[in-house]
This record gives C-alpha cells, structure tokens and sequence, in this order.
C-alpha cells in the first residue's frame, strides 16, 4: 500500500472522526481510494483522535484538575475526548479560542453524551460542573446591584449533585480511587461570589432553601414571595383536608 | 540568556516546558541542566522563551513530518532556523513522524497539530532520507529523530518499529532521541518484549532520552505527560545507560500544572542516580 496514501487517509480521518464513523459503516467507501478497507483499525484511529482531542484540553488543567484526574484514574480520558472530538467533526466546529469557551463546550457536550444510568460518568458530571462553577466565579468580578426585590449579593451558581464533589475531590487526591466509595446522595449546593473573586463560598442547602434561592431573581417582590408562601400554605392545608397528608 | 555549554562528557538533565516548569527552575535553579522546548511553542508564544534568562534551552519540533510526504512550507524552516539560532541549541530533536499528508478530496494538505507514527516500510524510510538532506540544510546543528508512538498496525508497514528506526538510522547516519515511554508504548501495543526489542536498537547513536508517563484505556497504551514514569521505563533506562551514554536525559512531565513537585524532584535525582552508576 502506497504510503502516502495510508498516511492521506489516517490524517483524514484523524482530523475528521465522522469520517471514520462512514468508512465504518461503508467500508467500500474506504476501499475507493485504492487501499484494503481491512488494513484500517479504524477503532484505534478514532481513540487516538480521542488523545489529541485530550492533549488540546490541557489548557483546561488549571481550572478542571479533579476533572481531569478523576476522568484519568477512571479511565475514560480517551472514551469521554473520542466521542467530544467525534462530535466535533459532525458539528464542523471548531475548539472555542480560550480556555473559559472550551470549558463551557465541554460542559455543553456532556449534558448531552453522559449516560446518567452510569455511576462513573453521574459522578464526572458533579466533578466538572463543580470546578466549573468554582473557575467562572473566580474570573468574574460581581456587579452591585441596587434593586428594592430580594436579590442575590454578588453572584451565585446553583446545582443539585448526586454527591458531595468536595468529598469526590478528597478521595481523588488518595493514592487511589474508588467511585464506589464516593456516597450517593442529593446534595444542593450554592456556589457564591459575595463580590471578591478571591472568596468563593460554596454554601450546602436544603432543597427548600434550594429552590427558593433559585427563584430570587431581583424582580419577584417581597410580596411575591409572601404570595409564595401563602400558596405553598394553602397547598398544605388543601392536601391535608383531603387527608392525604397530616399537618401535625 | 544562557546556553547550553561544550559537551564536557556529563550527561545533562532536564525538563520539558510546562506549566510547572518556569516556578520549578526559579525555585530549584541548580537541580536540572536546561529546558527543552516546542519550536511551536516559542512560534505561538514567543514570551515562553524568557525561560532562557534563567536557564539553556534544547529545542524540540514536531513540524517537520520528516517521514512524510507533504514537506513543511519555507516559512516555517526559516522560523525554526531562526529559533534554533536564537536559542543556540546543540541539536534539534524531531519526530519520526508525519503531521501534515496529503488530501484525500480537497485540495488543501491535511495538517494536524501532533504528529502521526508513519508507515513503517523501506518506502518511508527513503523518504526520510531525502527529506532530511533538505530539511539538515537549515540548520548548523544536528537533526535528531525521537521514535513515535505507535498505537496501531499503520496499513502497508513491513517493518516493525525496532526494524524501522534502526533503518532510518543506518540509511540516514542520523542521531536518535530515544522516548523511551514512546518506545515502551509501541512495544505493549503490538505485543513485543521491550526488554529484549530495546537491545536489538542502535542504542550507540542516541543523544538524547525522553521519560514521561503512560496510561492504558479503552485496550491501548498512551503516552501521557500528566503522568510519572513507570519502574519500567527506568529500568529500560538503566539498560541503555549500561550500553551508552546519551547526551542528555529529558522529562517530559509537561501536561499538568498540577504534576508533583516532590515527584519531579524524585524522578529527577532517580535519573542522575542511574547516571552516575
């Protein structure tokens, strides 16, 4: 086989994985630049874009380390930047320019490629989302506001995790890591910026505190919220006069 | 700036350029003998290059394809000349690889920013031979070739990596920058015994030695610089400094900011050990 030709069609298809995906599918459309479809470990050509999509990310270490060491003792580097960099070729986008645009693409494309059904990969979306709310908040200087309606001092970032990402982040920096140690649990947590970016808080809520930090917004009223409330009482009271609940 | 001085027989130690490394340096100044860096560094981020304030730098490149067959343009080895010049580098150490190739529908070449271990043949390995007497004309040091890593049978190779590199060598009389991971790599994936392949390389013609770490995922083994070396790797290391000695050892744990400085520390003491005895 014409080794220029070999290395014309590993460059393709390293540059496009999609390309790889078709040849997959319709090897005769491999065999049509005059080489035998067979010779192709197509599989390992699509991993090893996988490690230079890997590679591109390092810029992301700064901000993503227990991202990185989690996705690296879990082994899914090579699975988790395949798929990103596939992707990417199917989209024909480009990686963003900065290191704050390919965070947020990265974030993008797990929500959608995750499979929540999978320990390894819930615990990678609390891990990355939790790094992700600590480096935006770093980077940004809150604007003061000045509103009459409750609103939040400073920026805040709020996510519901199937656990503790502080406790993932303890175990990750033992010799080594078991996600099966890592213990499920809902936790809500509020990233916090009171307006210094150099003291991040990361507050732990209940879930009605939760959701009521989500629904200040400096335009609902204090009386909105007293409506709120008084809703949220006359539900309760509704529920237990039809019995289905005890108010005690 | 510093350079790199007169080979006075030691062997030189020192670090790939990352993250790490201008703090490392500042903190530690006597604990390595120079830099390595990324022409392709110093091309996109030319501030990079102020480390040689402190302390040499050698000069790397991966943007040559000098195994294949799609040449870099002018501009690019004159920019590199120009480094290699600035820089004052002993050798130029480059990849055994190809990074740009030919289209396979347009018009424009394929070019990938890392380099692609190539067919392994006696066609590439002529191939080699005529783009080095084009591309040596450049420059006033050596070229060296850094074995790549292979991580699949690249379709038409008859020759395997030991085989490939040890022609390169013999056809080209070229030094070799031996990566030792990469090596390591190239034998796990194609199921050979480094132990036994590395003796049978032309270890009399290394200059230099890369160390880094490796992972294996998805049934392959990678090359991973956010990673510490394996034993292994310092075992084949001992191997080749029982046989020769190379001008310079690097260790290239440039990925991660976040990479150990106690085990930076360590690493490089275990090779100064293994160089002196």
């Amino acid at each position: 086989m014409i080794a220029s030709r070999v290395h014309a069609i590993v460059a393709a298809g390293l540059e496009n994985p999609e390309l790889l995906a078709r040849w997959k599918q319709e090897p005769e459309s491999l065999g049509a630049y005059g080489v035998d479809p067979s010779a192709f470990d197509l599989d390992a050509i699509w991993k090893f874009a996988g490690l230079s999509a890997k590679v591109k990310h390092n810029g992301l270490r700064f901000d993503l380390p227990l991202t990185f060491r989690f996705l690296s003792v879990c082994r899914l580097e090579i699975e988790v930047f395949g798929a990103y960099a596939a992707h990417k070729a199917k989209a024909r986008t480009r990686y963003a320019l900065t290191v704050e645009g390919r965070i947020v693409e990265l974030v993008d494309f797990l929500r959608d490629w995750l499979d929540f059904d999978k320990r390894e990969h819930e615990l990678l979306w609390d891990v990355i989302r939790h790094e992700t709310a600590l480096a935006q908040l770093r980077k940004r200087t809150p604007v003061v506001k000045k509103s009459r309606a409750p609103h939040v001092v400073g920026e805040i970032m709020l996510y519901e995790m199937t656990c503790d990402p502080r406790v993932v982040g303890e175990l990750l920096r033992e010799k080594s890591f078991d996600p099966d140690r890592v213990q499920r649990c809902v936790v809500h947590l509020c990233y916090w910026n009171p307006g210094d970016p150099q003291d991040i808080r990361i507050l732990e809520l209940d879930e009605l505190g939760y959701h009521l930090l989500s629904l200040v917004d400096g335009k609902r009223s204090l009386a909105d919220f007293k409506r709120i409330s008084k809703k949220l009482m006359s539900a309760l009271n509704e529920l237990g006069s039809v019995g289905v609940i005890s108010l005690g | 700036m510093k350079y790199v001085t007169a080979n006075s027989g030691a062997v030189a130690v020192g670090l790939a350029f990352g993250p790490i490394v201008p703090e490392f340096v500042s903190a530690n100044p006597d604990l390595i003998d120079y830099v390595e860096i990324p022409f392709e560094q110093l091309r996109h981020s030319p501030e990079a290059g102020s480390i040689q304030e402190t302390v040499p730098v050698i000069l790397h490149c991966a943007s040559m394809s000098v195994a294949g067959f799609v040449p870099p343009d002018d501009g690019t080895m004159k920019a590199i000349e120009r480094e290699a010049e600035r820089t004052r580098t002993p050798w130029i150490g480059e990849h055994l690889a190809f990074i740009t190739a030919d289209a396979i529908e347009e018009d424009q070449p394929t070019s990938l920013t890392y380099t692609v271990c190539p067919q392994m043949s006696e066609e590439t390995v002529e191939r080699v031979a005529i783009n080095l007497a084009t591309l040596q004309q450049y420059f006033n040091v050596p070229l060296i070739l850094e074995n790549s890593p292979q991580y699949f049978d690249v379709p038409g190779s008859s020759l395997s990596m030991v085989e490939f590199v040890s022609a390169v060598v013999e056809r080209c009389d070229v030094g070799l920058l031996l990566d030792l991971t990469h090596f390591l790599i190239s034998m796990l994936n194609t199921k050979r015994d480094p132990v036994s392949e590395i003796e049978r390389l032309p270890l009399e013609k290394v200059v230099e030695v890369h160390i880094s770490g490796l992972n294996v995922q998805s049934g392959i083994a990678w090359d991973d610089h956010a990673l510490p070396a394996p034993p292994v790797v310092f075992d084949l290391f001992e191997r080749v400094m029982a046989r020769v000695r190379p001008k310079a050892v690097t260790l290239e744990y440039n990925w991660s900011p976040q990479f150990p400085e106690s085990m930076l520390v360590r690493h490089i003491d275990r090779v100064h050990e293994i160089v002196r005895n």
